[in-house]
């Protein structure tokens, strides 16, 4: 029954932010629930009309929807032994109410078990989440009976009990070894590092060639290794060999690998729980002993006139100072700049693999005509990026806020000093994104300055945006701030911010076509064009001021507001 | 030097400072009182210019806090209750930090910074993170970061919570020290010795009125009774007295 005690505040917890927390946590609840139903739709369309397609393949249709079975649940694998040991260093060693629940007569073998479950629910409705539409798309292109589905709960519990126990496992081992806080930063890290090769190993494979006729020879090779049967070792395979036949109306029996995955779910539980209840106690006593780190990490990297000490200088430098030097001490920001420049390099290689030779349509127009579009595509980057790190700056103060609030420092001042911070960065990175595609993609003297000039004045406003919706809707309470870009107020900035860029360019597509046809023709504008041109420049200027100025200054006013 | 004029906080429903008038004159050292939920961090936080209050106006210095915040601020020291501060900082850039935010830039401000993290004791410690100082230590680099900017009014919120008996004894030295130069201290805390040692008036709080106030030897004339202590007038005017009479006989009690 303790064990149940011990589950119920996560479970009164979620209850009281959905029935305790007003209407607001209830539209921020509805709205999640929509973006979640979206993703699922999204999911089950895309993985419908993919299982369709390989059915309407003959002799190897099956095949592949076999393979992206096992692809599958092989990611899956890897995604869960992943979260879960993040989520088991916070549920069994970095958790704020630990040192509670440690103090009271629980015993060891109960509270694992606690958080045992809690480690596998908070890691794996996201994969049962994405999952639910997958499964459900194999049931329907296959028209299979309910036994599949019945089959596939009966696989997925010792699936994700096993993926658990490992991950748990891992964590109880990495504890004895490293601090659990330092843990966290290597497991971050080398996650980061390990997204980042999958992205190039996948990207430079180059997979649109295989919609290429010519490059045939290359898939006959590519079949034979699809054949080639997956590890016999992993439980992902397991799994796979035991749903894939209750797919098949004429199915030979899938109940030995069922049985062989309940039987090592359930012995790597009995594994983890005696490695638990064995070293344990001594990991959890030893997390609460790891306090002093080392100052002064990677502030190599902090520009000299932005460093502390002895320096005086204004507040707007101070503040700007203070958050970069945030920024580089904390592993789990300052990696991330790791992921971008990951993604500005397959983002430009993209660009320079395009097969432009290869479509009907004048390479001189679809270069330009790509080029403009890209503008939107780096503001659509530009903003991803700003809801990660410029959305939550303001969140970032945390409980600390109280500092600002109590200084001479107005509200104004700390927000611009935030967007000054964040603006040049993401200028340069629009610049080299803009600038270095153009180069690429070898356009017209027109786009070569329209462009730079266009994502130019746009970052203005998905930072201002970012800093102001961000004071909007400030987050002081985080545990983690990433929590706060996932939010209902960072959903809300990517809403506004995808609209403002797709306003600039829906703005901009007029005069650039005029101007644009106007050079390749060699004609000069009439007076009408003229002032359409005019009146859209004027108008563009006037909405990257709005959008500047309109969130800034309702941001600067609800922060002042703010009473926590 | 503070002056609150019908002071008055209300969240939704509930009024958590009803109406509240004092004044405090400069190189006073106030006592805020009150039990749990009175009213004092409200009232603090106001003062403090964290929270605006619902009507009502501050003046600090003769200068009204909600007209010009900046200016008041900067005359002003603050002291939370929860130690609450930027963990990825060292504690000499804190130090450094709050100087620059508060425009101290005047001559020896090193030296200043140095000497206040001797005094609190934590200059062997000035170049490691926030984040690895005990409650304690961060409750003494808030004090010394709202002391450097050398402030008229300091406002501190339970001084004495989370020190050791060493710490403790040095706050109240400087809070003495403090006074003898001019600075005016208010002050809330439910060490009630402390209030009766330091404090030059006393305000008492319940469910955001202001009961009572004025010196300890005015509060017994107003509790009217020989009270030796101020525990005993506090309980007396807070009503809190006939509580302590119930029977809590039952938590020994066997089943």
């Amino acid at each position: 029954m303790k064990v149940l005690t011990l589950l119920a505040p996560r479970w009164w917890g979620f209850r009281n932010d959905l029935f305790f927390g007003g209407r607001r946590s209830l539209i921020k609840a509805g709205s999640l629930l929509a973006v979640a139903v979206g993703f699922w739709v999204g999911i089950y369309v895309i993985f419908y009309r993919v299982l369709r397609y390989f059915q309407a393949v003959e002799e190897f249709g099956d095949l592949l929807a076999y393979k992206l079975l096992t692809m599958v649940y092989l990611t899956f694998f890897g995604l869960l032994i992943f979260s879960n040991v993040l989520v088991a260093l916070n549920t069994f060693f970095l958790s704020q109410d630990l040192e509670i629940i440690h103090a009271t007569p629980v015993s060891i073998g109960e509270i694992f078990a606690a958080r045992f479950l809690d480690t596998l629910v908070e890691s794996s409705w996201m994969v049962l989440l994405f999952g639910i539409p997958i499964f459900t798309a194999y049931g329907l292109v296959y028209q299979a009976s309910p036994v599949y589905y019945l089959g596939l709960v009966s696989v997925m519990i010792p699936y994700l009990i096993l993926a658990a126990a490992l991950g748990i496992t891992l964590t109880m081992i990495l504890v004895q070894v490293f601090p659990a806080q330092r843990t966290r930063d290597i497991l971050f890290l080398l996650s980061v590092l390990v997204i980042i090769l999958l992205f190039f190993l996948f990207r430079f494979t180059r997979p649109e060639r295989l919609v290429d006729p010519d490059a045939f020879a290359n898939v006959i090779t590519y079949f034979r290794a699809l054949s080639a049967p997956a590890s016999p070792y992993l439980p992902s395979s397991w799994a796979s060999e035991a749903i894939w036949p209750l797919l098949k109306p004429s199915s030979i029996s899938s109940g030995f690998y069922q049985g062989f995955l309940w039987i090592n779910g359930l012995a790597s539980l009995v594994v983890c729980a005696f490695v638990a209840l064995w070293i344990y106690p001594e990991g959890w006593s030893k997390s609460q002993e790891s306090g002093r780190l080392l100052a002064g990490r990677f502030l190599g990297l902090v520009p000299k006139q932005l460093r502390p000490r002895k320096t005086r200088r204004s507040q707007t430098l101070t503040l700007m100072g203070k958050d970069l030097k945030f920024f580089f001490r904390d592993n789990t920001q300052w990696s991330q700049l790791l992921l971008i420049l990951a993604l500005i390099v397959l983002y430009l290689y993209n660009y320079s693999v395009l097969p432009l030779d290869s479509v009907k349509v004048p390479t001189f127009y679809l270069q330009n005509l790509i080029a403009f579009l890209n503008v939107g595509l780096a503001g659509f980057v530009l903003a991803s990026i700003g809801v990660r790190f410029v959305f939550t700056a303001v969140s970032g103060e945390g409980f600390s806020f109280w500092i600002m609030q109590s200084a001479p420092v107005s509200m104004r001042r700390l927000l611009w000093s935030k967007f000054l911070l964040y603006l040049a960065p993401l200028l340069l990175l629009g610049l080299i994104l803009t600038i270095a595609t153009n180069e690429l993609l070898q356009v017209s003297a027109l786009m070569r300055w329209l462009a730079p000039i266009t994502i130019f004045s746009m970052v203005f406003g998905i930072t201002a945006l970012g800093v102001g919706m961000g004071a909007v809707f400030p987050n002081f309470k985080a545990e983690n701030i990433t929590q706060v870009a996932t939010g209902f107020g960072g959903l809300l900035y990517m809403i506004l911010a995808m609209g403002f860029i797709a306003l600039v360019v829906i703005l901009e597509a007029g005069p650039v076509y005029i101007l644009f046809m106007a050079q390749a023709r060699h004609h000069s504008l009439s007076f009408f064009q003229w002032l359409y041109v005019g009146g859209s420049i004027l108008l563009l200027v006037l909405m990257n001021i709005a959008a500047v100025w309109l969130p800034m200054r309702y941001g600067v006013r609800k922060l002042a507001d703010y009473e926590g | 030097m503070i002056r609150l004029e019908g002071l008055t906080k209300r969240f939704k429903q509930v009024t958590a400072v009803d109406n509240v008038s004092l004044m405090v004159a400069p190189g006073e050292i106030y006592g805020f009182l009150g039990p749990n939920g009175a009213g004092k961090t409200t009232t603090i936080k106001m003062l403090a210019g964290i929270i605006r209050p619902t009507s009502g106006s501050i003046f600090i210095d003769g200068l009204n806090l909600l007209k010009h915040p900046i200016d008041v601020k900067a005359r002003v020291g603050f002291i939370p209750d929860r130690p609450f501060l930027y963990e990825k900082l060292t504690g000499s850039e804190f130090m450094f930090f709050m100087a620059n935010l508060y425009g101290f830039n005047g001559a020896g401000r090193e030296k200043r910074i140095q000497q206040f993290l001797e005094l609190f004791e934590l200059a062997e410690w000035a170049k490691e993170l926030v984040g690895s100082y005990s409650h304690g230590m961060k409750q003494r680099l808030i004090m010394s970061a709202a002391l450097l900017h050398e402030p008229r009014v300091f406002i501190v919120d339970e001084p004495l919570v989370g020190l050791d008996p060493k710490g403790a004894r040095l706050i109240k030295r400087i809070f003495t020290r403090l006074k003898r130069s001019g600075l005016t201290v208010f002050m809330s805390t439910h060490t009630l010795e402390v209030a009766e040692e330091l404090c030059d008036r006393i305000g008492i709080i319940q469910k955001g009125e202001l009961l009572a106030e004025g010196t300890v030897t005015e509060l017994k004339e107003l509790a009217g009774q020989e009270a030796p202590r101020l525990e005993s007038i506090f309980l007396h005017l807070t009503g809190a007295e006939t509580e302590s009479t119930e029977d809590i006989g039952f938590i020994n009690q066997k089943k």
